[in-house]
């Protein structure tokens, strides 16, 4: 059986540096089909659909509220050609209703264990319309290795420099932020994969830097540090969200290769401040995430937030603007305020106002968060500040003889086109 | 983020979307000759759907459980959580469903659900 898996293309924000990784979802989903089912995966983001490849089916995994309307597009096409469509990942879960309006079947749910069923009833002509296992998980010891061999990796490179692999550890939160559906997709119990099978995963990965995806490390420490200490001999350098403030998980995280984390600035408390100072005392980069918009944010409040980002020494700086995702409580909140007034999914993309913030118009929070972005990046630009990051991992992997120098046959590409040379900076490692 | 048990006088188990398992804090008020019906939110102990997005149908699951007909007044409450963010203070609402349209909500001010509640 043939089956064509496609993830979906998105419009990128305008004005920042786009780097395309490969997708997690997909070579996840992807380990978990029978043996049988022959896959081939392409990522619209760095290539064009064949449209006239055979296959029997076409499984269209979705992350993003601002793949959806894409996806559903796509799906259209096939499903006029006679070819069943299924859908799955994060965002058919979050919009499972429209979904299902633009597909053979929806999968809702984690895949692990499940999909033998679902080609079973396929081959029998019992494919159900929806697959429904929210809310019942499947044991964590099921997820294996993800099919990263689906990738056609050179398109995932930038002037001959491998773009971080993505890779998760863990699954569920137990916290319920905010902005946040995480809980209502994955539980709201973290659940981590047994160390022995996260460090399998890790060591099948061909590629020394990663990105953890998990949402937050911090939230089992003794399993935290237990996962840093059997990943210190893999020597991988690797970027994820939040770890443990904490000296000795901090400690050990940076024997583990932590390159970056994503930390959440949210107001301009010492803490923060602190926060940022510990991470660089052991060596570990930071990209602060900002979040405007938010009920409790005023002009000048998002101003101050501004001017304290200048001062506290960030590696980088991103900016977004709240998006209410459905199962949210941002968006319970806003909805029932009756504050949503643009309910395009295309416009969900954490760059664009779809809501009436609360204490300025939607156009002045526009422009706060474009100048945000002006502001931090005004003395060197985003590539500048991420090269200086890329030329510290650089050197840890020259130290510690991990390091792979670009593939020079690439020099000249950028995921998968001709580099225009013009417009870009980030051309010196 | 634990909701303080004084605002339910029991857990209320439904199907959430999808049929998640899902919880809400449940009080129901007989006053007036109306049946006023308090769903709680509960943030990190409900399993699955929030109160608001089940919304109609967390209301018809709530009276058909508990054998509710006539003059009902559906309330949803965020509760106060302690926290520091200002989203988790306490709110509630007056619900109301009209076939066919979203449902309506209007926020009461602290005297008006206090005549509820006592």
């Amino acid at each position: 059986m043939k089956l064509k898996l496609i993830y979906p293309k998105w419009k990128k924000l305008p004005g920042q540096t786009t780097f395309n990784l490969p997708p997690h979802g997909p070579v996840v989903f992807a380990a978990t089909l029978p043996e049988y089912v022959d896959v081939s995966f392409t990522d619209e983001n760095v290539e064009e659909i064949d449209w006239d490849e055979e296959c029997d089916v076409v499984a269209i995994s979705m992350m993003l509220t601002t793949q959806v309307k894409r996806g559903w597009a796509i799906a259209d096409k096939y499903r006029a050609k006679g070819i069943p469509v299924m859908f799955g990942g994060i965002s058919t879960m979050l919009h499972a209703e429209e979904t299902l309006q633009h597909a053979d079947s929806i999968f809702l749910g984690e895949s692990e264990g499940r999909q033998e069923q679902v080609f079973q009833d396929l081959q029998d002509g019992k494919l159900k319309k929806v697959y429904n296992y929210m809310g019942k998980q499947p044991p964590i010891e099921l997820v294996g290795p993800a099919r990263r061999d689906l990738y056609k990796r050179e398109l995932y490179n930038h002037k001959g420099v491998q773009m971080v692999d993505l890779y998760h550890a863990s699954r569920g939160c137990r916290f319920s932020c905010y902005p946040c559906a995480v809980s209502y997709l994955g539980g709201r119990c973290f659940r981590p994969r047994p160390i022995d099978k996260a460090i399998a995963d890790l060591e099948s990965i061909d590629n020394n830097r990663l990105f953890i995806v998990d949402n937050s490390l911090a939230q089992n420490k003794q399993w935290e540090m237990d996962l840093f200490r059997e990943m210190i001999p893999l020597k991988k350098k690797w970027i994820s969200h939040t770890i443990e403030d904490d000296p000795e998980v901090l400690d050990l995280a940076a024997q583990a290769g932590a390159w970056y984390v994503y930390q959440a600035v949210y107001d301009t408390s010492d803490y923060i401040k602190e926060r940022v100072k510990r991470y660089h005392d052991y060596g570990i980069g930071v990209e602060g995430t900002i979040l405007f918009g938010l009920d409790n944010q005023t002009e000048d409040d998002i101003l101050r937030l501004i001017d304290f980002l200048l001062k506290i020494d960030l590696d980088l700086a991103e900016f977004t603007i709240l998006a209410p995702f459905p199962h949210t409580k941002a968006y319970d909140d806003l909805m029932r305020q009756g504050r949503i007034f643009d309910h395009d999914w295309d416009h969900y993309n954490a760059g664009q106002v779809v809501y009436q913030p609360k204490h300025m118009s939607p156009e002045r929070l526009q422009e706060l968060y474009e100048y945000a972005w002006k502001a931090f990046y005004q003395d060197e630009t985003q590539e500048e500040k991420m090269f200086k990051l890329f030329t510290q991992v650089m050197l840890r992997e020259m130290e510690d003889g991990t390091y792979r120098p670009r593939n020079r046959k690439l020099a000249n590409k950028t995921f998968g086109k001709e580099v225009d040379r013009s417009k870009s900076h980030f051309n010196e490692f | 983020m634990r909701v303080p048990e004084r605002y339910y006088d029991e857990i209320f188990n439904f199907a959430g979307q999808w049929d998640m398992p899902s919880a809400c804090g449940l009080k129901i008020i007989n006053k007036n000759d109306k049946t006023y019906v308090i769903v709680t939110e509960l943030y990190q102990d409900n399993p699955g759907t929030s109160v608001t997005y089940a919304a109609e149908s967390l209301f018809h699951q709530v009276c058909e459980a508990k054998g509710l007909k006539g003059d009902i007044v559906y309330i949803e409450c965020n509760p106060d959580t302690n926290s520091k963010l200002s989203f988790y203070d306490e709110e509630y609402f007056e619900v109301t469903f009209e076939e066919g349209n979203p449902p309506k909500y209007r926020q009461l001010d602290s005297m008006e659900i206090q005549s509820i509640l006592n």
